[in-house]
């Protein structure tokens, strides 16, 4: 048990030991690195933000002419984002304040960075005199700061030496929306004859874009008062995108070594000392005249390059080709206005062709202009073997110096094409794109109709008023009359009796009041005769026979059975008939006159006939 | 006014008239009566409408798009018409009421599908706002290739078409021909094909879109309810039922129910806008 104990202290004396060993190997063979990024970060001076805030203020210069110009510029020890800055000073009188540029600057300050922003305001005094923009109150960070009075001296007869400003050059002052053109900001040397270097240029303004990729910075020589000074010069792409009057001016802040009499600091001193600070400057303004492009005129292919290009002829990999086998198609654009904005015209949709553009978009603008050409390349697959030659690629541009557009349809080549595998959904994909295409050129929002166009009474549709089904009736109602009239035609077909009846009611009536009309006026022949006129008609429809062709006696025959041979209705006929014939054949007969005494027996006689009727 | 009409008409002694049927004249004196009565009425209202249309486009002219609106709708619910609604839909998109402009233009269709012009709006439209169409089955996309109306009148002429090409020859003693019968197979043939027209134009009277965006879709008719999903402005949806102040809707991607005020049908219930 004791040996035990005593071998294993030994086992974990020789582990301890072991471990320790490998750790101090372990030690001197890999020291400790640090993260490069880290160490960077820590090699930066510290950003002093927690320092009082302090303005300053002054005129820069401080003495001047009439209508000389002459800055008023306020910088803080404080960042731009925390400063609630109103743009309108309280101006003295007679002195106009214009805003101009404003920006931040990190200055080194000993072993720290502070940060420096400054307001500009342009003042051109009318006329002599000492002018002050009195002190006022900014909210920085939440608390008010004051910004020192500053004062302007205006003497008569001056000639003060003009303050330090870039120039901001446009060779083109008339420039079409969208169209590109190379900037240039120049810093003269100082007064001894030494550059002076801008940073932070910017071009201050709105309506347009500066291309911050082609900037390009240089020292030259210039030509001033014939001696060469030593010029900086800062270049850039400037391109208008809204039509009319721009305004822009260049500013960027420059070193420039500050008189301490001209600062007047806010209690105490807010730049100690410094040999030189950090300056915001700006050019005179730019006045640009920006004309939109013409629509007439605009040719298919046109992408918003504006300039004068020039297409190489295009270059095809092989005119030997499968159905379905993609094939390059390359061509170089040459400009000699630069490639700002030059994009390549999008693939076109035909049915023998699948087309996909695979061009340099994202090339940057001073690479193209190095190289001195843009290449647009298009992934070319045939769909059938009747493609004789490569689709045509419309492609244009706006040349500013003509005005107009320039047609550089990329042209097709011709190629041979074999049949080859053609994949269904490859015809798929081109048909869909096809349609899409189709689709997204006719997007776009109609104008105002000029007229209401078809109306309707209401939205509701018609078969859920009620109104509808009542008139979808009326046909239906008029069917059935139709159909009921056709079967009473063809019962009266088979039963003429009726209609003959009913023809010698309707007749003994019409002459029924004629004799009435005759008894009246005492006619008695037209008595006679429509009293006869009545019986035959009354009796017609019994033998059947025409009314006119009936006798005396056939009326007898038919109230024969009721009346006997001497009764009164017997009588009454007779000499009705007898009256008529006489009227009728008898010349110089006259019919008698008691025969109207005979009415009321015809009535009742015309009565039974009209009730066997 | 009906004591000078008689005087006007009823006691004229014009031969023509005479020579008229007793009948018919007393029908045409009394459709005169009533037209000289209504036409004014008629006329102002068309007249009203049309002077509104004219002060919309104006106000659309002078980017007063919220009083072109405005108008559009009020000519609108005078005389629900095509060219109106399409108008009401610019203003409206113009405004950025994206639910509005697309139901004034699905309404512009729904009265005339042969508007391009609308049709490209609401392709447009749901492009832009990365909204879908309506899913419509078989019959209701034939219902839209024809003005809702037309159906019904299409309908209701092929079918006495048929029946009176099947009856009238028997009953006024002509023999039937050939062209009698085939007027009669075509009439049942467009009645038949225009029933599921019929269907469709029903169905489709249900089709509403959300007014507004963000709009909850809740899962019970209650303010309180929990929103399955929220819609888009200018989302299709289908009305199956209604409780209260809630419609139980179907959308695309689920069902729930919507305040009244939160959609419009694309046919009211009272046909007005």
């Amino acid at each position: 048990m004791v040996r035990l104990r005593v071998w294993s202290l030994l086992l974990v004396w020789s582990l301890e030991l072991g471990a320790w060993n490998f750790q101090t190997r372990g030690q001197t063979a890999a020291p400790p690195t640090q993260d490069p990024l880290m160490s960077l970060m820590l090699s930066q001076p510290k950003i002093d933000v927690g320092a009082p805030v302090t303005a300053i203020a002054w005129f820069d210069p401080p003495v001047v002419g009439p209508g000389q110009l002459s800055f008023y510029r306020v910088t803080f020890n404080a960042l731009e984002e925390s400063i609630e800055w109103n743009p309108a000073i309280a101006a003295p009188p007679g002195l106009e304040l214009k805003a101009g540029a404003r920006g931040q600057v990190l200055q080194p300050v000993g072993v720290t960075i502070e940060p420096r922003t400054s307001f500009n305001y342009r003042a051109r005094p009318p006329a002599a005199g000492d002018l002050t923009v009195p002190q006022f109150s900014v909210t920085v960070s939440g608390k008010p700061i004051v910004v020192p009075a500053a004062g302007l001296r205006v003497v008569q007869g001056v000639a003060a030496p003009a303050p330090l400003q870039p120039v901001l050059e446009i060779p083109v002052p008339n420039l079409f929306v969208g169209q590109s053109a190379k900037v240039r900001v120049l810093m003269p040397s100082s007064a001894a004859g030494g550059p002076q270097v801008l940073f932070q240029v910017e071009l201050s303004g709105d309506g347009f874009i500066v291309d911050k990729g082609a900037m390009r910075q240089s020292v030259e020589n210039t030509v001033r008062g014939g001696s060469n000074f030593p010029t900086f010069i800062h270049e850039t792409m400037f391109t208008p995108v809204t039509e009319g009057k721009l305004i822009a001016f260049a500013q960027g802040y420059c070193a420039v070594p500050v008189t301490p009499g001209v600062v007047v600091t806010n209690g105490r001193p807010a730049v100690p000392a410094a040999p030189a600070q950090y300056v915001l400057l700006e050019s005179e303004p730019v006045e640009l005249s920006v004309k939109p492009l013409p629509k007439k005129g605009e040719l298919p292919g046109f992408t918003g390059a504006i300039g004068a290009f020039t297409v190489d002829p295009p270059k095809l990999a092989t005119n030997l080709l499968k159905v379905g086998d993609p094939v390059k198609l390359s061509v170089a654009v040459r400009s000699a206005t630069g490639f700002a904005r030059l994009v390549a015209p999008p693939a076109p949709q035909v049915r023998e062709w699948q087309v996909l553009a695979e061009t340099a978009e994202g090339e940057p603008t001073r690479l193209l202009q190095a190289q001195g050409f843009a290449s647009f390349e298009y992934t070319l697959i045939p769909m059938t073997e009747e493609a004789q030659s490569t689709p045509a690629i419309p492609f244009s541009c706006f040349d500013p110096a003509r005005g107009a557009y320039v047609d550089l349809t990329i042209p097709p080549l011709p190629v041979t094409v074999r049949p080859g595998r053609a994949a269904a959904d490859w015809q798929a994909i081109l048909q869909e794109s096809a349609t899409t295409g189709e689709a997204e050129e006719t997007l776009k929002l109609s104008g105002l109709a000029l007229a209401p166009g078809r109306y309707a009474a209401s939205l509701a549709p018609l078969q859920s008023q009620s109104w509808f089904p009542l008139v979808q009736l009326a046909p239906a109602a008029a069917f059935i009359g139709l159909w009921g009239w056709d079967r009473r035609r063809q019962f009266l077909e088979q039963h003429p009796d009726i209609l003959r009846r009913r023809r010698a009611r309707r007749a003994l009536r019409r002459e029924w009041r004629a004799v009435h009309r005759a008894a009246r006026a005492g006619d008695v022949p037209r008595f006679a005769a429509a009293a006869v006129s009545a019986l035959r008609v009354a009796c017609a429809p019994h033998f059947p026979a025409e009314p006119r062709a009936l006798v005396g006696g056939d009326v007898l025959q038919l109230l024969g059975s009721s009346e006997g041979t001497n009764g009164s209705a017997v009588v009454a006929v007779r000499r009705l008939f007898s009256a008529a014939d006489a009227a009728s054949f008898a010349v110089g007969a006259e019919s008698p006159a008691d025969l109207l005494v005979l009415e009321p027996e015809l009535e009742q006689i015309l009565q039974r006939l009209e009730e066997r009727l | 006014m009906g004591r000078s009409l008689r005087g006007l008409f009823g006691d004229c002694h014009l031969g023509f008239f005479w020579s008229l049927d007793v009948g018919a004249w007393c029908f045409l004196r009394r459709a005169a009566c009533v037209l000289l009565v209504v036409s004014p009425l008629l006329a102002r209202g068309v007249g009203s409408s049309d002077a509104q249309f004219i002060a919309g486009a104006q106000a659309y002219k002078n980017d007063d798009f919220e009083r072109s609106a405005v108008v559009f709708r009020q000519s609108a619910a005078r005389h629900p018409a095509s060219g109106t609604l399409q108008n009401l839909g610019l203003a409206e998109w113009q405004r950025g009421k994206i639910g509005p402009a697309i139901l004034a233009w699905e309404q512009a269709l729904w009265l005339d599908p042969f508007n391009q012009s609308a049709r490209v709006n609401l392709r447009f439209a749901r492009k832009a706002a990365q909204l879908e169409g309506p899913d419509l089955s078989w019959n209701e996309v034939v219902s839209a290739w024809l003005p809702i109306n037309w159906w019904a009148w299409l309908a209701g002429m092929s079918l006495w078409l048929a029946v009176g090409m099947g009856t009238l020859p028997g009953v006024l003693r002509q023999p039937k021909a050939a062209w009698h019968q085939a007027l009669a197979a075509f009439g049942v043939m467009v009645f038949l094909l225009s029933v599921p027209a019929h269907l469709g134009v029903h169905s489709r009277s249900r089709l509403g879109f959300v007014l507004d965006k963000d709009t909850p879709l809740r899962m019970t008719p209650t303010l309180e309810a929990q929103a399955i999903t929220r819609l888009s402005a200018g989302e299709p949806v289908r009305r199956l039922r209604t409780r209260g102040n809630y419609v139980f809707v179907r959308t695309s991607r689920s069902s729930g129910w919507l305040a009244r005020d939160q959609l419009s049908l694309i046919c009211p219930p009272d046909g007005k806008i």
